[in-house]
């Protein structure tokens, strides 16, 4: 399978282990991504002008020569949402006349579901040893609806988690906004709910949180300490990548994976789950 | 051919601003004419002493009145005709009221010139009439009704103790519907069942009505006053001769349990079973998706009723109306995912709830946390579930929820004044002859009401909690309750899709079987001698579905009655020589009137003469009796014949919404500009574009199709069609040579005056820009 990747600009920065997992877990998969050359921002940060949100979207479709494939929950949203726009005919139009190449349909995944399709339990090489493992799935990933799963009872993760041989635990915090869109105007709110996240993960008996959007990441993980301090309350979960979950399982290296660039380390954790397999 | 032309003036309506002088001088000149005469008030009796006169002398065997319009003394005119000995179709009118003088007032001059235009249009028209009959036809005086819930019964009952036969189909083992399973119904709260029990029985009773429970119909042919039914009675496996009814011993002796969806999944009942204890007929029935086939009821029944080579039957009848009940279905609350229906135990349906509240119901009458079996100690009902939602595509207010929820909340109050109640709503709709006082007593017990639309339940720990906005407050709230009822929308019965296919139903985006008129024709359907009661055609509470089944009964006992009936003669036929047989009539005639078995047949008792397919037709195999070819392509060139007027604009208006609504542009004295001779058409889909083409021919600057606004079309998808043509149309212009701006379509209302004077001022101003027609030729322009 050959696929046009999208990394979205936050792999390229603070996420950059988001990056090297994605490369990493495809290589491993062989899924043969190709960077989409000259890629531009999925429109995320030019919301609150429709237009040019779907202009920047058809752009980034329009260069992809085979089947998009996202590792950002936001860029895998905001392509789905253009692509739906772009349906009608006068926008379409009105896009195609700005850009080089014109936009003409666009077919967009996300690696969770690229994983799903080219994974089985053969291919699990360190299987999780039931840990316990809290999906959150954020809100992008599943919308608009018609995507990877349902909006409102998705089941992907679990089955993910399933999979690679952890317990996925139930929390009634999967969906809840992680604050992170309003983490600069209302910072309070905004770590409320982070925390609100990570503590029903936590009290359900988690070891660690797997998530597939960047910003949810960013709020989990680079935000925890913050978060601590707060509330006063510890927390220590480490928050992983799907990518990087899965690179586990397939038994990648550290550096594969990146996981030294998590800011809660799930180092210990990692060395857990391979103490148990060499036994 | 002698026609006589009576020009009116209508006291000053129309003599102040046309020189009525002039206009009989004209009419005395046009071919054929023998008598003009002008009158004061050509539908005074003196004014229709002097036609009918005229007529009995022999002077004319042809009528045209120059006077208001057809929409308004057609009727009164062809009854003249009649009452003189001629016949009623050789009447045409000239529309110099509403469509002139009074929208010209001043432009006296150029008005006159548009009269004459008119005058000679009508007579060129008046020409080409030939006598026409409506046929009697004698018809069916037995009627089938579909679906013997609430409305079927009201239908049935009315139209059997009128005298007529009627058949009465149910697909379930029971009539009743869902009425007969709920508990106490609003706003009375009286036992539903103690109401309907008697009715049903009086169905099973009545010598006139034949009732077929468990029973599919299969096909349903013919038209208005002789359709023919057939279908099937499924196998019970049960002898309904024998069966006593009793059901204790058999289904005692049953070992299967299965749900029972009469109980909404939250009670059991065995494989043989009977649907509800007050069952009309009292038959037990075998689920032999359920029955292992052991015997043992067979050896329990005392009056060996069970039979299991029972085989089902098939029926046939014919009927001359039909009565479509076929109500509806509950919303699938486990699509609304995040409520967590069939998830969570604790969340329930409001149909669940009704049967828990039944004393007789799996309960017995007590409210049971599903989890714990114990009794509940606060509910919550949730509002708008399916229901004015675009995420699962039901954009309607289904209209019984909020007063059944206030219902059942005060049912349970009554029961439990401990219980803590709440009601999430987004707009408590009570509306109906005691539903608000019903509201405000629900508040004086103690019932909360939470304004916003819960977000999503979350179960946690077996306990779950509501998460939602109060929007009064502006607060977030999570709020736990032992149990979550779940106001489920109505959706229309999925079964009924089979009847709505085989009658050629109308639906609307809502998928409720559309109405012949949103607010002025409420029982009837597009097709003749089809009427619909209760929820088939939207979300209803009981007593308007009672209402409903009596209205389209009388209905049904108007059109029956007499045995006969007289048929509308201005339908279309068939050239027989001429048809080729390519079936795109029968695809587009909205009514279903037309098959094609080799040759098409239209069948006259079902036309309702839009004339979409005489436009349609390639081979111009198809003609309207009025309303014709050669009728309309005389008017066009008797409009065209002086063209005294830069831009010469000819119009064609259908007769239900933009025709109407240029004559109330007169009644309401809108004035607009004289370019327009407008020729009245049943439909916008009537006009074939080869009518277009010779107007443009003979030198019309640009052409004017208006129709009903979309989606309003009398003949539901006429203007779609002319939609359709005049794209197609605007091509062949292009290619030719010609600007397609000439040809104009709008869509106008019968109360869209103002819309029609402007968009034909609009349309004025386009073809000036345009120039004269041919001009864009480089030939024409002597280029």
């Amino acid at each position: 399978m050959k696929l046009s990747y999208y990394p979205g600009c936050v792999a390229k920065s603070t996420g950059i282990e988001y990056d090297i997992s994605t490369r990493s877990v495809c290589k491993a998969l062989g899924v043969e991504l190709e960077e989409i050359i000259d890629w531009n921002c999925c429109g995320a940060t030019h919301c609150s002008n429709e237009t040019l949100a779907v202009g920047l979207s058809a752009r980034v479709m329009a260069r992809a020569e085979n089947p998009i494939m996202t590792s950002c929950s936001i860029c895998y949203s905001n392509l789905r949402i253009a692509a739906l726009r772009l349906e009608d005919k006068h926008l379409r139009d009105r896009v195609n006349s700005l850009l080089d190449s014109p936009y003409s349909s666009a077919d967009v995944r996300h690696v969770l579901e690229v994983i799903m399709e080219s994974m089985d339990e053969d291919s699990v090489a360190v299987p999780l040893n039931g840990m316990k493992i809290a999906p959150y799935y954020g809100c992008l990933l599943t919308r608009p609806p018609g995507g990877l799963d349902s909006p409102e009872n998705p089941q992907i993760l679990e089955r993910f988690i399933t999979l690679l041989g952890g317990e996925s635990v139930v929390h009634p915090c999967r969906m809840l906004c992680c604050g992170g869109p309003i983490f600069m105007s209302q910072e309070e709110a905004s770590s409320r709910s982070a925390f609100q996240i990570l503590r029903a993960a936590k009290s359900a008996g988690a070891e660690a949180v797997v998530t597939a959007c960047p910003l949810c990441h960013l709020m989990l993980d680079a935000m925890q300490r913050s978060i601590e301090s707060r509330y006063k309350e510890e927390i220590g979960l480490p928050v992983l990548y799907v990518t990087q979950l899965a690179g586990i399982a397939l038994g990648l290296g550290l550096e594969e994976l990146a996981l030294d660039k998590n800011s809660v380390s799930p180092l210990a954790l990692v060395e857990g789950i391979n103490a148990s397999v060499n036994i | 051919m002698s026609t006589g032309v009576y020009i009116c003036h209508c006291g000053l309506n129309i003599a102040s601003v046309l020189d009525i002088e002039e206009l009989v001088r004209f009419a005395e000149g046009l071919p054929n004419v023998a008598v003009a005469r002008e009158l004061q008030f050509s539908c005074s009796d003196v004014g229709q002493e002097t036609i009918k006169e005229d007529i009995k002398e022999g002077k004319v065997d042809r009528v045209v009145v120059a006077a208001c319009s057809p929409r308004l003394h057609e009727p009164t005119f062809r009854c003249v005709l009649q009452d003189a000995g001629l016949n009623p179709y050789l009447l045409e009118m000239a529309n110099i009221r509403e469509q002139c003088s009074w929208v010209h007032m001043e432009e006296p001059a150029l008005a006159t010139e548009k009269a004459k235009d008119l005058i000679r249009m009508a007579v060129a028209k008046a020409e080409l009439l030939s006598p026409l009959e409506g046929e009697l036809m004698p018809v069916s005086r037995n009627v089938l009704v579909i679906g013997g819930g609430v409305a079927g019964i009201s239908a049935a009952l009315e139209l059997a103790n009128a005298g007529l036969h009627v058949f009465l189909v149910e697909r379930r083992p029971t009539i009743g519907g869902y009425m007969a399973l709920l508990t106490d119904v609003f706003p009375t709260n009286d036992c539903s069942i103690c109401v309907l029990a008697p009715k049903m029985t009086e169905v099973y009773n009545h010598p006139l009505i034949t009732l077929y429970t468990y029973s599919e119909i299969l096909n349903i042919d013919g038209s208005v006053g002789n359709f023919t039914v057939s279908g099937v009675r499924r196998a019970r496996f049960v002898d309904a001769a024998k069966c006593k009814g009793c059901i204790n011993d058999c289904a005692g002796a049953c070992p299967v349990e299965v749900p029972n969806e009469y109980d909404f999944g939250i009670g059991k009942r065995k494989a043989i079973y009977m649907a509800i204890p007050q069952a009309v007929p009292l038959v037990a029935c075998i689920d032999p998706q359920a029955c292992i086939g052991c015997g043992l009821c067979e050896e329990a029944c005392p009056a060996d009723a069970v039979d299991y080579e029972q085989r089902e039957m098939a029926f046939k009848f014919d009927v001359g109306a039909i009565i479509v009940a076929t109500g509806w279905q509950p919303f699938d609350a486990s699509r609304k995912e995040e409520y967590g229906f069939g998830r969570y135990r604790d969340v329930i349906s409001s149909l669940q709830v009704e049967r828990m509240l039944n004393a007789a119901g799996p309960t017995g009458g007590e409210i049971v946390r599903p989890s714990t079996g114990e009794i509940a100690r606060s509910v919550s009902f949730l509002q708008c579930v399916g229901s004015r939602d675009a995420t699962v595509g039901n954009l309607y207010c289904s209209r019984i929820c909020c007063m059944a929820s206030l219902k059942n909340a005060q049912l349970i109050k009554e029961k439990y004044p401990e219980m803590a109640i709440s009601i999430h709503y987004i707009d408590m709709r009570a509306g109906g002859e005691g539903y608000e006082e019903f509201y405000q007593r629900a508040q004086r017990l103690g019932i909360e009401f939470i304004r916003g639309r819960v977000a999503e339940i979350e179960e946690t720990d077996g306990e779950i909690y509501l998460h939602y906005e109060d929007t009064l407050l502006g607060e977030y709230r999570r709020r736990k309750c032992d149990m979550a009822v779940l106001s489920i929308g109505l959706e229309p019965d999925s079964g009924a899709e089979v009847v709505g296919n085989l009658l050629g139903l109308a639906r609307r985006t809502d998928r409720f079987f559309e109405i012949a008129h949103p607010k002025m024709r409420p029982v009837e359907a597009h097709i003749d001698g089809v009427f619909i009661a209760g929820c088939a055609s939207g979300p209803k509470e009981i007593q308007v579905s009672i209402a409903q089944g009596g209205a389209a009964a009388s209905k049904a006992l108007g059109l029956l009655m007499k045995g006969e009936i007289s048929l509308d003669p201005t339908v279309a036929y068939v050239d027989r020589d001429a048809c080729v047989g390519c079936k795109l009539c029968e695809g587009i005639c909205p009514g279903k009137a037309i098959s094609v078995n080799g040759t098409a047949f239209v069948d006259e008792a079902a036309c309702k003469g839009c004339g979409t397919c005489a436009a349609a037709c390639p081979t111009d195999a198809i003609h309207m009796r009025l309303f014709s070819d050669e009728q309309i392509l005389a008017q066009v060139r008797a409009a065209t014949a002086v063209k005294g007027e830069y831009p010469f604009i000819v119009a064609f208006l259908c007769n239900w919404c933009s025709y109407a609504g240029a004559d109330l542009a007169g009644t309401s004295r809108i004035q607009y500009p004289t370019n327009a001779r407008i020729i009245r058409v049943m439909c916008a889909g009537r006009v074939d574009p080869s009518f277009v083409m010779e107007a443009l021919r003979l030198g019309a600057d640009g052409v004017l199709i208006a129709g009903c606004r979309l989606g309003e079309c009398h003949y539901v998808v006429g203007n779609d069609q002319a939609l359709q043509r005049v794209k197609v149309l605007k091509g062949v212009l292009e290619k030719i040579g010609l600007s397609p701006g000439r040809v104009k379509i709008i869509w106008c209302a019968a109360s869209e005056g103002e819309i029609f004077a402007r968009e034909l001022e609009a349309f004025v101003e386009e073809l000036k820009e345009l120039g004269p027609t041919g001009t864009e030729i480089p030939q024409a322009r002597g280029g």
